[in-house]
């Protein structure tokens, strides 16, 4: 069963169509990176999956069932935009409130889990508004992660999160992961999105513009050997005819050839040509540059 | 521990509901304001008329002013409000303090942005509706129950008469004028939560709408719950009250229901 099923959603805010016709299907258990640029419509796609705003048509459907019902909703933790809370309440009264809102029995013990979990022990009796940017992201965590909810739906998480704060997100969401919790977390820190995630969607003007596994990513961002010569030119030229394909990266000054041994590549232009490399390495396509040159395309 | 969310029946959504209302009240440093505002205006209104007294800046004439403690209840008779001293500074003000209340109570949902974690896991927006209406009365039947005991205590202050029959009304006129008088706060506080559910955010907005609204229902207030109220007042307001409210509560959640939350 799927934990996230959408089907033709819209919503248009007076003239403005923030979400067009979106179809996505999140597999149960996946960590699903929801990438887009800014007005996209992640958000509001997130907003109308929990319910904090209403579609204009279309069909959302949680673990099988609409969205709107009771029993499924009770079972999403959410951090949308900012985390929910009472700015001149400490950190341990807002989380009572929703420990009180979800109905559960053992409360303290369950906000000190979700408070270690985030490594915000100390931090229950800070009031809310003294806390930093960090902070308040990593108690938004623990916030959606109270009630051991079946779907976290994440937007932006890792923002002001320092090193330590994304490592420790990273390894919360792959135990939740491994545990069949299923993770929709939008952002554009890709880099970081690219160790966690199982499954992409990437969004544009409101449309899906494509939905893949990390295995189909991994397939469509090949490995490229970038090298620099003493005759660049020259060298692009004569890679060209013989591999088919080989781009000037114009940000790092290298020149960039697909699918190949770098061993095979430097051989090659030295021994037939007398053209000596003067550094070499092999590196793959990253999801942010694929995601970039994807938004290029769409442009065009 | 680990443990996931009870989904439960309408009663159990409710009641978790309430424990989320109650204790967000007994957090609120707005509830203790408010509270103590009901306790210490009366006592102030009486000791201050009392002894300052004043003439009327149009006619010249020496203006009226509380003779009674009861007069700070209410007035005898059930007319419409007149513009003295006496008809403008009682209990009847507190319909306004109960009404900014309500809308600081909800408001602060909206704009701390609670309402995410709260309707991200509660569909049913009537539970919201119902228990903040179930909360904000029980907070003005105790706004209406100190300003009582302030009037005593202002009263007593300011040396006045505590007889009961010298303002036309009898002990137990009095008991029926203030429940009629705690029950016509329903009115107030559905008004006030459903302008409070329009305005979301824009506490302003809510806050001026309610007000507005309080000032058309002002003149009523002494016809509801005159100080000789009877059974008929009583009946009126225990029952007109909660209806109200329920009319006016299917709106709210209505509204809440079909427009966006965030």
């Amino acid at each position: 069963m799927n934990a996230i099923e959408i089907r033709n959603l819209t919503k248009t805010f007076r003239e403005k169509r923030a979400v067009d016709g979106l179809s996505m299907t999140v597999p149960q258990g996946a960590i699903y990176g929801f990438i887009g640029e800014n007005g996209s419509g992640k958000s509001t796609t997130e907003k109308l999956i929990c319910g904090l705003i209403q579609p204009s048509g279309g069909e959302i459907k949680l673990f099988g069932k609409d969205h709107r019902d009771q029993g499924v909703r009770s079972q999403i933790g959410v951090l949308i935009e900012a985390p929910g809370c009472f700015p001149n309440y400490t950190v341990w009264n807002n989380m009572k409130l929703q420990a009180a809102n979800l109905g559960l029995k053992h409360e303290d013990e369950e906000i000190r889990r979700v408070l270690h979990l985030v490594r915000m022990d100390g931090a229950a009796s800070n009031k809310f508004k003294n806390c930093s940017l960090g902070m308040k992201q990593r108690i938004g965590i623990a916030f959606a992660l109270l009630g051991n909810p079946a779907l976290l739906v994440l937007d932006e998480p890792i923002n002001g999160l320092d090193a330590d704060g994304m490592r420790i997100m990273r390894e919360i969401l792959l135990g939740l992961s491994r545990r069949g919790t299923t993770v929709l977390i939008s952002s554009h820190i890709l880099g970081e999105l690219e160790k966690i995630a199982t499954h992409y969607g990437i969004i544009r003007n409101g449309k899906m513009l494509r939905e893949m596994t990390a295995e189909e990513l991994n397939a469509n961002c090949p490995t490229y050997v970038a090298l620099k010569t003493d005759d660049m030119e020259k060298a692009q030229a004569i890679l060209q005819r013989a591999f088919g394909r080989a781009d000037m990266d114009k940000q790092t000054g290298e020149i960039r050839v697909y699918n190949v041994y770098a061993e095979d590549v430097a051989k090659y232009l030295f021994g037939n040509f007398g053209i000596a490399v003067s550094e070499i390495r092999t590196a793959k396509i990253s999801l942010e540059e694929y995601y970039i040159n994807l938004m290029q395309e769409g442009r065009k | 521990m680990n443990e996931n969310v009870k989904t439960g029946d309408f009663g159990k959504r409710l009641k978790t509901m309430l424990k989320v209302d109650a204790r967000r009240m007994f957090t609120m440093p707005a509830v203790y304001i408010m509270l103590a505002i009901s306790l210490v205006l009366p006592v102030l209104i009486l000791v201050m008329t009392s002894f300052i007294g004043g003439a009327d800046p149009t006619t010249g004439e020496a203006a009226a002013t509380f003779t009674s403690v009861w007069q700070a209840i209410g007035s005898a008779g059930g007319n419409a409000m007149s513009m003295d001293i006496t008809s403008m500074c009682n209990i009847n003000l507190l319909y306004f303090l109960v009404a900014i209340f309500v809308c600081l109570f909800v408001g602060d949902d909206f704009r701390s942005g609670y309402v995410k974690n709260l309707f991200t896991v509660r569909s049913k927006k009537l539970d919201y509706v119902l228990s903040k209406t179930i909360v904000l009365f029980a907070a003005s039947a105790g706004m209406f129950l100190l300003y009582f005991i302030g009037a005593m205590i202002g009263g007593g202050i300011a040396g006045l008469s505590f007889d009961v029959a010298a303002v036309g009304a009898s002990a137990g006129g009095i008991v029926a004028c203030m429940i009629s008088k705690v029950f016509f706060a329903l009115v107030f506080v559905s008004i006030a939560l459903t302008l409070a559910t329009v305005g979301k955010q824009k506490l302003w907005l809510s806050i001026l709408g309610s007000l507005a609204a309080g000032m058309l229902l002002f003149t009523m207030i002494p016809m509801m719950t005159p100080l000789n109220a009877g059974a008929l007042n009583v009946i009126l307001c225990v029952l007109g009250g909660p209806i109200f409210a329920a009319g006016l509560g299917t709106v709210s959640n209505v509204i809440l229901s079909k427009t966006s939350l965030v």
